[in-house]
C-alpha cells in the first residue's frame, strides 16, 4: 500500500497516518495546480481528523543536477508549505453529527477557516487558494499480493475503502512563480503539535511523511528481503529533503538491496548494477517531482525520474494523477526496467476521480449487515442435512427454481423466487463438519459486495442456525436493501421451525 | 522534581478523547466489513480483535467482549487448526480471563507452529495475570522492556512492578514510558494515567489519595468516556467529602452500562440521603453485574465479589464469586480479596484455610510483607503482647 500503515507509532493513532499526496494540474482550470494528502487508511465512514497534528504539503524548487546513472535531483529554499490543523468537535446541528472546522495556513501567511466536508471548501477572498478537507473514497489502487519471493495479481485490496483527504487548490502563476524554473518537489508530513508544559513524550518528533508512493511499504520493507529490520519508523522520523546523513547509507543499502529483489521476482535480470545503483540513490531522495509547465496525465507519474536516469530529457510533468495507477507504473519500471507493461488484479480503484472541485470521489457506504437466527429442537446434523447443500435451497419457502452450474467451491446457483426474480449466488467456502458455507450474491440482490454466510451450531440438545450477510447497498438505499435481505432470511428461518 | 512537573500539568499532546472514540468506532466497523470480504487476508483478523480490544477497553462498550468470543468462534468456522487461529482465539480467551482455554490455544498454535515470539508475548500476559512464574516473567519483561524501550512493553512492566510491590520502581517505569511516548494516540496515555492512578491509590499499603486523584484525573481529561477512570476517581472524591463532584464524575459514564458506575454512584447518592435514586441505580448495578456474569463469569468475578461484598449486600455471593475467581487466579490480590470477603461473610474457617494457602503460595514475595496476613498477624501479635 502506497504509505498505508507503514510503522507502528502510525498504527498507535491512524489519524496521523499519511496513506497518499498527489500533485496534478487542475482538470478544472489548467492554470491551477492540486496538491492532496490522504491521512486514516480504512477510516471507515464517521472518521475525524486528529485535532493534535498539523499536516503539511510542503514543495520546493527542484532542478536536475545529473542524468543517467549520475542522476540527482537537488531542491532548494524556500519551502512553500501549506498546513492544516483542525479543531475539536463542535455539537452538530440537525442531524447530531459533530462539525469539525480547520484551518489551512498558506504559504504567504494568510489563513483559512473552513468545515470538513463542505465539498465547496473555502478560498481566498483574491481567489487564489481554496482549501477542501474530509472524506473521500481511497483511489489507491493495490491489486497486487507480494510473497517472500513473488507477485500475484489479485482483487483491489483496498476496495470500498475511505481515506480522510486535504486537497489545496492554487494559482499556478502567483504561488509558484514557474518562470524562475517549473521543475518542484512536493512532500506531505503530520508532525504532533507542541503544547508548551506538556507532559507526553518529548521534542515533537515527526509523526509521518511521504514523498513518492511506497517508499516505505513497497521499496523499503521488501518481504522478500529475510530477516531484516523494518527501517519504515526510523524513515518516518527523518527530516524530509534532508534525510540524516548517519543513517542515509543504511536507507540506500536497504534501497539497493530492495531493488535488486525486485528486478528478479520475474525471475529476469533486467537492471545492470550501476543502473540500479543510481535508482536507489533516486529513490533515498524521497519527493515527488513535479513540472507545473508540462503535461500531468494519468500515467505521467514517475517519468521525470525514469527519464532522467535513462539519460534523456523528460518529457511531461510527473506529478500524480488522483486516477495515476502508481503500483502498476512502479512495479513495471522496478522489475522489468519498462521492458513490458506489469498490470496487477484489476486497474481500476473503488471510484475514478472526478473532473471537478475536489476532484476525488464521494466516501463509500459502510457495508451493512444482517444477522438472523433461529433456534430449533432437532441437532445440528439433522438440521444441516436438510441445508446444508449450497445448490438445494428447496427448504426456503420463496425458491422456486435452481438451477447450478458446477460443483463446489465456485458453485453458481441460479435462483428464481416465487415472485419470478433472479438471484444468483456463488458458494466461496463449505466445511461439512463444521456445518458452515459462505457465498457471495452476483446478482439479483440491490447490493454490491455481498458475502453471506450460513452456519447450525450445537445448542443444548437442539441446534442454532445463523444467517448473516455484509453488503453495500446499491440503487434504492441502506433500509430497503436491509429489508429486502432480512425478509429473505427471516421468512427462511422461520419455516425450519415447523419442520423440526 | 519530575514528579512535580507532572502532576501540575494538564497539558495534553494527544488527538481528544472523543474525536478518538470516534475514529475507533469508526474504524473498528471497517474491519469487520474487511474481515467478512476477505477473512483469510493476512492482518485482517488481527485487526478486528485490536479494534474490539480497545473498545471494550476505553470506550466502556461491555458488547465488544461478547463481539470478542463470537468472533473467535467465527474464526474457529473458518480455519479451526491454523496457528493464527488459535493465537488470536487464545489473545481473546485471555481477555475474558480464560486463561486455561488460552493455555490450551497456545499450545496448540505453537504446535501447529505460531511465531514463537507471539506465543510468548501472550504466554507473559497470560502468565501475569494468573501470577504464575513471576520472576521469570519479570526478568523477561525487563528484557523486552531494555531491549526495545517501546511504550507497550515498559507499561506492562510497570503493571508487574506494581503487582510485585515495587512501588517506587513501577511509578519510575510508567513515568518514564510517558516522557518518551512519541504517539498522539490518547489510549495508552489514559491507561497509564489509570495505573498510576491505581497504583498511589489502590496497591501502595498507605494509599496516596491526593496523588492517586491527580493521575485519574489526567486520565479521564485524555479521555472524558474513560469509564473505569471516572469511578476510581469518583471513589476518591467520595472517600474525601467530594460527594457533589463524584456525582458528576459519574453521571456521565451511566449511559455506558457498566454497572460499576450505578454502583458507585448508588453509594454516593446513599451517602447523601437520596435513597430512593440509590435504591434506582443499586438494581441496575445488581442486573448489570448478574448480566456481565452469566456472558463472562470469568472475568467479572472478581468486580462482582467487590459489589455483592459492598452495596450488594450479599456476602455468601461475594465469596462464591471470589473464590472463582481465586480458583481462575492465584495471584496475591485474588488471595487477599477472598480472604477479606470471607472473614466479612463471618466465614472463618475458610479465611484461616486462604490465609495459610495464600503464605504457602505468597509468603516468600516482596509484596506479601503489605498484604493483610501478615498485617493481621502483626495485629494479633501486638494485641497478645498489650
Amino acid at each position: 500500500m502506497s504509505d498505508h500503515i507503514d510503522g507502528p507509532r502510525q498504527i498507535g493513532d491512524p489519524s496521523a497516518d499519511l496513506t497518499d499526496l498527489f500533485a496534478f494540474t487542475s482538470p478544472e482550470n489548467p492554470a491551477r495546480t492540486v496538491l492532496a494528502a490522504n491521512v486514516f487508511p480504512t477510516c471507515g465512514v464517521d472518521a475525524i481528523f486528529s485535532n493534535a497534528i498539523n499536516h503539511s504539503i510542503v514543495v520546493r524548487r527542484a532542478k536536475v543536477a545529473g542524468i543517467g546513472d549520475a542522476t540527482k535531483f537537488e531542491t532548494a529554499d524556500p519551502e512553500i508549505r501549506f498546513s492544516c490543523r483542525f479543531d475539536g468537535l463542535e455539537r452538530g446541528a440537525a442531524d447530531g453529527k459533530p462539525i469539525q472546522r480547520g484551518t489551512c495556513t498558506m504559504p504567504d501567511g494568510q489563513t483559512l477557516r473552513f468545515v470538513v466536508g463542505d465539498e465547496k471548501g473555502a478560498a481566498t477572498p483574491d481567489g487564489t487558494f481554496r482549501v477542501y478537507a474530509g472524506m473521500r473514497s481511497d483511489p489507491f489502487i493495490l491489486a497486487w499480493i507480494f510473497t517472500g519471493g513473488g507477485m500475484r495479481k489479485f482483487q483491489n485490496l483496498l476496495l470500498n475503502d475511505n481515506v480522510l483527504c486535504i486537497v489545496v487548490e492554487f494559482d499556478t502563476l502567483r504561488v509558484l512563480d514557474p518562470g524562475k524554473g517549473s521543475l518542484f518537489a512536493v512532500i506531505a508530513e503530520t508532525i504532533p503539535i507542541p503544547r508548551p508544559g506538556g507532559f507526553v513524550g518529548h521534542e515533537p518528533p515527526r509523526m509521518d511523511w511521504v514523498g513518492r508512493p511506497e517508499q516505505t511499504n513497497v521499496r523499503l520493507n521488501n518481504s522478500g528481503l529475510k530477516d531484516v529490520d523494518d527501517l519504515r519508523d526510523l524513515w518516518n522520523q527523518q527530516t524530509p529533503f534532508a534525510i540524516d546523513e548517519k543513517v542515509r547509507p543504511l536507507f540506500l543499502q536497504r534501497l539497493k538491496d530492495s531493488l535488486a529483489n525486485y528486478d528478479m521476482r520475474d525471475g529476469r535480470q533486467d537492471w545492470t548494477p550501476t543502473a540500479l545503483a543510481a535508482n536507489a540513490q533516486m529513490f533515498v531522495d524521497d519527493f515527488m517531482l513535479v513540472d507545473v509547465a508540462k503535461p500531468i496525465t494519468d500515467t505521467s507519474h514517475l517519468e521525470i525520474e525514469k527519464s532522467t536516469l535513462n539519460g534523456k530529457a523528460y518529457q511531461t510533468g510527473g506529478g500524480r494523477t488522483v486516477d495515476s495507477n502508481v503500483i502498476d507504473i512502479l512495479l513495471t519500471w522496478i522489475v522489468n526496467h519498462d521492458r513490458e507493461s506489469l498490470e496487477g488484479g484489476t486497474t481500476k480503484a473503488t471510484k475514478p476521480g472526478t473532473k471537478n472541485f475536489p476532484y476525488f470521489a464521494t466516501p463509500n457506504l459502510d457495508m451493512q449487515t444482517v444477522a438472523e437466527t433461529v433456534e430449533l429442537k432437532a441437532t445440528p446434523d439433522k438440521v444441516w442435512e436438510l441445508i446444508g447443500q449450497f445448490g438445494a435451497a428447496y427448504w426456503h419457502p420463496l425458491i422456486a427454481e435452481i438451477r447450478l452450474t458446477g460443483t463446489g467451491p465456485g458453485q453458481l446457483r441460479t435462483i428464481e423466487t416465487i415472485d419470478g426474480k433472479q438471484i444468483i449466488e456463488r458458494l466461496d467456502v463449505v466445511d461439512d463438519p463444521s456445518r458452515f458455507y459462505r457465498y457471495a450474491n452476483i446478482a439479483g440482490l440491490p447490493v454490491s459486495n455481498y458475502t453471506g454466510m450460513l452456519s447450525v451450531k450445537p445448542n443444548g440438545a437442539g441446534s442454532s442456525v445463523e444467517w448473516r450477510a455484509q453488503f453495500l447497498p446499491n440503487g434504492p438505499g441502506a433500509l430497503i436493501a436491509k429489508t429486502i435481505v432480512s425478509t429473505l432470511f427471516k421468512t427462511g428461518l422461520d419455516s425450519l421451525k415447523s419442520r423440526f | 522534581m519530575i514528579e512535580a512537573a507532572v502532576a501540575d500539568s494538564e497539558c495534553f499532546q494527544t488527538t481528544d478523547g472523543e474525536i478518538a472514540i470516534i475514529n475507533l468506532n469508526s474504524a473498528r466497523l471497517r474491519s469487520w466489513s474487511r474481515f467478512y470480504q476477505d477473512p483469510q487476508h493476512a492482518g485482517v483478523a488481527e485487526t478486528v480483535l485490536e479494534h474490539e480490544q480497545l473498545t471494550a477497553q476505553f470506550a466502556s462498550d461491555l458488547s465488544a467482549l461478547g463481539r470478542m468470543e463470537a468472533f473467535g468462534e467465527q474464526l474457529g468456522q473458518l480455519d479451526a487448526s491454523s496457528p493464527r487461529t488459535l493465537v488470536i482465539q487464545a489473545q481473546i480467551a485471555s481477555a475474558l480471563h480464560r486463561f486455561s482455554d488460552a493455555r490450551h490455544h497456545l499450545a496448540q498454535a505453537s504446535l501447529g507452529g505460531a511465531p514463537y515470539e507471539d506465543v510468548k508475548r501472550i504466554l507473559l500476559s497470560v502468565d501475569q495475570a494468573c501470577g504464575t512464574n513471576l520472576e521469570e516473567v519479570l526478568d523477561e519483561r525487563r528484557r523486552i522492556a531494555a531491549k526495545s524501550g517501546q511504550f507497550e512493553d515498559r507499561v506492562a512492566l510497570g503493571a508487574l512492578l506494581g503487582d510485585l510491590g515495587e512501588f517506587e520502581h513501577a511509578d519510575q517505569t510508567y513515568r518514564q514510558a510517558l516522557r518518551e511516548y512519541q504517539d498522539v494516540s490518547p489510549f495508552p496515555v489514559a491507561h497509564v494515567c489509570f495505573q498510576l492512578g491505581m497504583l498511589w491509590g489502590e496497591l501502595v499499603p498507605e494509599p496516596e489519595l491526593a496523588r492517586a486523584d491527580c493521575w485519574y484525573r489526567k486520565a479521564v481529561a485524555s479521555l472524558p468516556c474513560y469509564v473505569r477512570a471516572r469511578v476510581h476517581l469518583a471513589e476518591i472524591c467520595s472517600a474525601t467529602g467530594r460527594a457533589g463532584e463524584a456525582e458528576a464524575m459519574l453521571r456521565p459514564a451511566l449511559a455506558s452500562g457498566d454497572p460499576e458506575a450505578s454502583w458507585r454512584l448508588a453509594d454516593v447518592l446513599n451517602a447523601e440521603g437520596r435513597f430512593d435514586e440509590a435504591a434506582l441505580h443499586l438494581e441496575a448495578a445488581r442486573s448489570g453485574f448478574e448480566a456481565l456474569l452469566d456472558k463472562h463469569l470469568l472475568a467479572f468475578a472478581d468486580h462482582g465479589a467487590e459489589f455483592y461484598a459492598g452495596s450488594g449486600g450479599d456476602p455468601l455471593r461475594a465469596l462464591e464469586l471470589a473464590q472463582i475467581n481465586l480458583r481462575n487466579r492465584s495471584t496475591l490480590r485474588a488471595f487477599e480479596q477472598t480472604y477479606a470477603i470471607a472473614l466479612e461473610a463471618g466465614e472463618t474457617d475458610v479465611a484461616n484455610e486462604i490465609s495459610a494457602k495464600a503464605t504457602r503460595r505468597w509468603g516468600n514475595v516482596f509484596a506479601f510483607q503489605f498484604s493483610p496476613f501478615v498485617q493481621d498477624s502483626l495485629e494479633t501479635g501486638k494485641g497478645a503482647a498489650a
